[in-house]
């Protein structure tokens, strides 16, 4: 399926210069802590915590409504620590998906409702099905699909769970839906 | 939603006759046609661990019967265990160090140390709950759990092993006494007359022949059955002693009833496959061998040289047998510019000639093959071909089909920062809108008129376009060779919208 | 329904977060931006150094038909943990308990003290969880937990940085001049 436009009215979001479209709804934490690096996408509802820690999210990232990204934290003898959350570039995350992973690879896709526990490490291309729950510290590797019953299918190679061509897919997924997602003034 | 998530609208036939979406298929260069994942051969690449995200080597891995060394999943919940520490105080004896736990007795002599134990951080089972002492490692030093029968089993498989051993010893005796090989030089043995058996007794060597199986004891199956314990009907069972069937089928050496017997299993290894056509025996696909890399050696991905259709839209409610439009995307993704055609999809009879001709590309290469050398029989994977088969959609609608072709540019990555600028050309009169390497068609077709609400409506047809061939030759052509080649195409439109009352 | 929040002084509570009806913070709790805690069919007692995250919403259901004293408020114990979009509706709460995200706790049910709800679980049945309970899994088993959750020292990191970055409520209740019951 081609995406068709989405709009939304342009007092409800903010364009910065880099191309970031962000909602005024949302809830920024420690803002300055935020590093959007471009043609990001946050859409109402949103919930990004920069002041546990720093945020970082590459390029043509998508984060749906009601997502919450939150940086997570390490008990050590001493106390707790927040650590900062790296997502990479092409990165959808789906409605109302909390996010607490130590580290989020490129190319993506989180469903919506999923439940990323704290610590997980998402590699690079893989693909979490809508209300999957990740116990903390999960190790999804590249080419894997944490479905919603639990269990982790894939591999590199094989067609079934995750596209070959993930890399692409995701590329084409992201830079489409931003295009396609316009001010109607 | 991504497309490759949802369920698929734009659907290719593979040359078996097998429906995928266009992420799912790739597309050979030597033999020019489409393949999906059963027509092609998949073959393990390397093996890891996708949790510590180890490659390891495959020889190491059949030793270990496929199992990371490091990595363990909780009984419980089947999810993946970690390491935590604590510390304990210990006194600081000279010969054993015990285990402590905190309150210590001398004075100046304790040492600090950390003790190691797993625990599941999604159903918070920990070794502790089953008693497994804690290690001073992190890793390496987890006992395996004993199991009844664990001798007897292992008797048994060295039994068979060189039961197989002496069959397979047998069987190549069996053939080179049935091809003797002529030789064209004189042999020590034609010379002399010693043979290697008689000169292997006079050194005082045993003979070469395989070690005969020990024999075992064979099991005798019996019918007594241990009776129930009484206790089973007078004492109230507490459901949270007893295993659920899930835990005792991961734990399959010893099934343990009670929660007590619960033991951490070592979690199994993941693969990377390549993919080889099965006609003409190139790689289709190659990952590469780091595990944490997403890049591919080799990749011939359909979408790569296929022309890719995408539905835009259909533009009024679908109604049985009344007119409408759909509007269709196709992407060029090559680096030329191709020229499509929109024709009917083929008929019967020329489908059973493309089975046949599927048939005869099978055999051509089954018969190349056919006088393989024993050890390379043994070694080349039983390859089960898939039967090639009418394709299974039927189209619900009937759709108008231009007979015009139409182009769609090449793939320009560069385009994107450039301005428009539309050449303006003569287009065919379905063609809507244009940009860059896309075009967008407008066709019409009517569904089928006896088609009930909420039915599927299914437009098929045969793209036609033609493909410049990079694959260099040795064979005399220095330039790329152009084809044209078809795909068919089903488009699931929607479905009849139901007449509600 | 009237807005009586009593903040006690030592609680940290975010300015946008949703408060409604009679609610009472003990001293040392956290509530993060966009938690909710609605008092809807009575009043809410918040034990000390709770920690309720953001989305997560807590709701008071219990329209009792007893006329105990005091019958329809929830009595929330110390030291729980509410994490990001849980959704609780229990009768009553004890101690150290753990809600990990998106977990739903109905109306019916009553969690005692030192219990794990595990992320995603939903518990409808009306039941009361013993102590150290443990609950994982989609399905919802159970199993004993042989370990102490402990969540004491995130309190304090969190104590440190949240003022920072946040506009606070004000504690509404000063412990010096009324002796309160909490």
């Amino acid at each position: 399926m081609e995406i068709l436009d989405t709009y939304y009215s342009r007092d409800e979001y903010v364009e910065t210069a880099s191309g970031n479209k962000v909602s005024r709804q949302t809830v920024l934490c420690g803002s300055q802590n935020i590093v959007l690096n471009g043609k990001v996408i946050v859409q109402s509802g949103a919930i990004i915590r920069g002041d546990l820690a720093n945020v970082r999210t590459g390029r043509y990232c998508i984060i749906s409504k009601g997502a919450v990204i939150r940086p997570p934290f390490k008990q050590f003898s001493k106390g707790v620590a927040f650590f900062p959350l790296h997502i990479g570039d092409h990165v959808f995350v789906g409605e109302g998906a909390i996010v607490s992973a130590a580290s989020v690879g490129s190319y993506v896709y989180i469903g919506k409702n999923a439940v990323i526990g704290r610590r997980c490490v998402l590699k690079d291309c893989c693909i979490i099905e809508d209300g999957a729950i990740l116990p903390p510290e999960t190790t999804v590797a590249s080419f894997m699909r944490y479905t919603a019953a639990g269990t982790i299918e894939g591999g590199q190679g094989n067609p079934d769970h995750v596209p070959p061509a993930m890399q692409d897919q995701m590329v084409d997924f992201t830079k489409s839906f931003y295009e396609h997602f316009r001010s109607n003034a | 939603m991504a497309s490759f998530m949802l369920p698929p609208v734009v659907s290719y036939a593979c040359s078996c006759g097998l429906i995928n979406p266009i992420t799912k298929l790739y597309f050979c260069r030597h033999c020019l046609q489409l393949r999906c994942g059963f027509c092609v051969c998949h073959e393990v690449d390397s093996h890891f661990c996708s949790s510590c995200l180890e490659n390891i080597p495959s020889s190491e891995a059949k030793l270990k019967k496929n199992r990371c060394n490091n990595c363990f999943n909780c009984p419980s919940c089947q999810h993946t265990l970690s390491a935590r520490a604590t510390t304990v105080v210990v006194p600081k004896k000279v010969d054993d160090p015990e285990k402590g736990d905190g309150d210590d007795k001398e004075k100046d002599k304790v040492i600090t140390r950390k003790m190691y134990y797993l625990s599941c951080l999604a159903c918070r089972w920990t070794t502790r709950d089953v008693g497994i002492p804690d290690q001073t490692v992190a890793s390496g030093a987890w006992p395996e759990c004993e199991y009844a029968n664990q001798t007897r089993l292992n008797a048994i498989m060295e039994y068979y092993q060189s039961v197989v051993l002496q069959e397979k010893q047998e069987k190549q005796d069996l053939w080179k006494r049935k091809t003797p090989k002529k030789h064209k030089y004189f042999s020590l043995t034609d010379r002399t007359g010693l043979t290697v058996s008689m000169i292997r007794r006079q050194m005082g060597w045993a003979d070469k022949a395989p070690p005969k199986p020990k024999a075992i004891t064979p099991s005798e199956a019996s019918e007594e059955v241990d009776e129930l314990p009484e206790s089973i009907f007078t004492e109230p069972v507490n459901l949270k002693n007893i295993t659920t069937i899930k835990q005792r089928h991961s734990q399959p050496a010893d099934q343990p009833e009670t929660v007590d017997n619960l033991f951490p299993q070592r979690k199994s290894l993941w693969i990377k496959r390549s993919l080889r056509c099965r006609q003409c025996e190139h790689n289709i696909i190659k990952p590469e061998y780091h595990p944490t890399s997403i890049k591919y050696r080799i990749q011939l991905f359909a979408s790569y040289h296929v022309p890719e259709v995408r539905l835009v839209k259909c533009e009024q409610p679908l109604k049985a047998g009344v007119a409408n439009f759909v509007i269709l995307n196709f992407a060029n993704p090559t680096m030329h510019d191709m020229v499509v055609k929109i024709i009917e999809l083929p008929s019967e009879d020329e489908e059973a000639l493309l089975i046949e001709e599927f048939r005869r590309g099978f055999e051509k290469q089954t018969s190349l093959t056919s006088t393989p050398s024993l050890t390379s029989a043994l070694s080349r994977q039983t390859s089960l071909n898939e039967e090639p088969r009418f394709v299974d959609k039927r189209t619900t609608a009937k759709l108008e089909y231009p007979n015009v072709p139409f182009t769609v540019n090449h793939r320009d990555d560069s385009a994107e920062f450039d301005e428009d600028t539309q050449i303006q050309q003569e287009e065919p009169p379905f063609v809507i809108w244009r940009k860059s390497n896309k075009v967008s068609v407008k066709l019409g077709f009517t569904p089928d008129p006896d088609l009930a609400s909420n039915d599927e409506v299914v437009v098929g047809f045969s793209m036609q376009y033609n493909y410049v061939n990079t694959v260099i030759n040795t064979a005399d052509r220095s330039e790329p060779q152009k084809h044209t080649l078809h795909a068919r195409v089903y488009v699931k439109v929607g479905n009849i919208t139901s007449e509600s009352a | 329904m009237d807005n009586s929040v009593k903040i006690m002084p030592k609680a940290i509570v975010c300015e946008e977060s949703v408060l409604r009806g009679d609610i009472t913070i003990s001293p040392g709790c956290i509530i993060h931006t966009s938690a909710t805690i609605i008092a809807e069919c009575g009043p809410i007692i918040l034990g000390e150094n709770c920690i309720v995250e953001e989305y997560a919403t807590i709701i008071n259901k219990n329209a009792s038909e007893e006329a105990e004293a005091g019958g329809n408020a929830l009595i929330i114990g110390t030291n729980n943990v509410f994490e990001v979009g849980c959704h609780v509706q229990a009768k009553k709460i004890g101690e150290n308990n753990i809600f990990e995200c998106k977990s739903y706790v109905s109306p019916a049910v009553s969690v005692s003290s030192g219990c794990v709800i595990g992320a995603g679980c939903r518990l409808l049945a009306a039941q009361t969880l013993p102590e150290h309970t443990v609950i994982y899994s989609k399905n919802c088993l159970q199993r004993d937990a042989m370990e102490k959750q402990s969540q004491a020292l995130q309190i304090e990191s969190l104590r440190k940085i949240l003022p920072n970055y946040h506009h606070l409520k004000k504690a509404t209740f000063d412990a010096k001049k009324i002796r309160g019951q909490v």
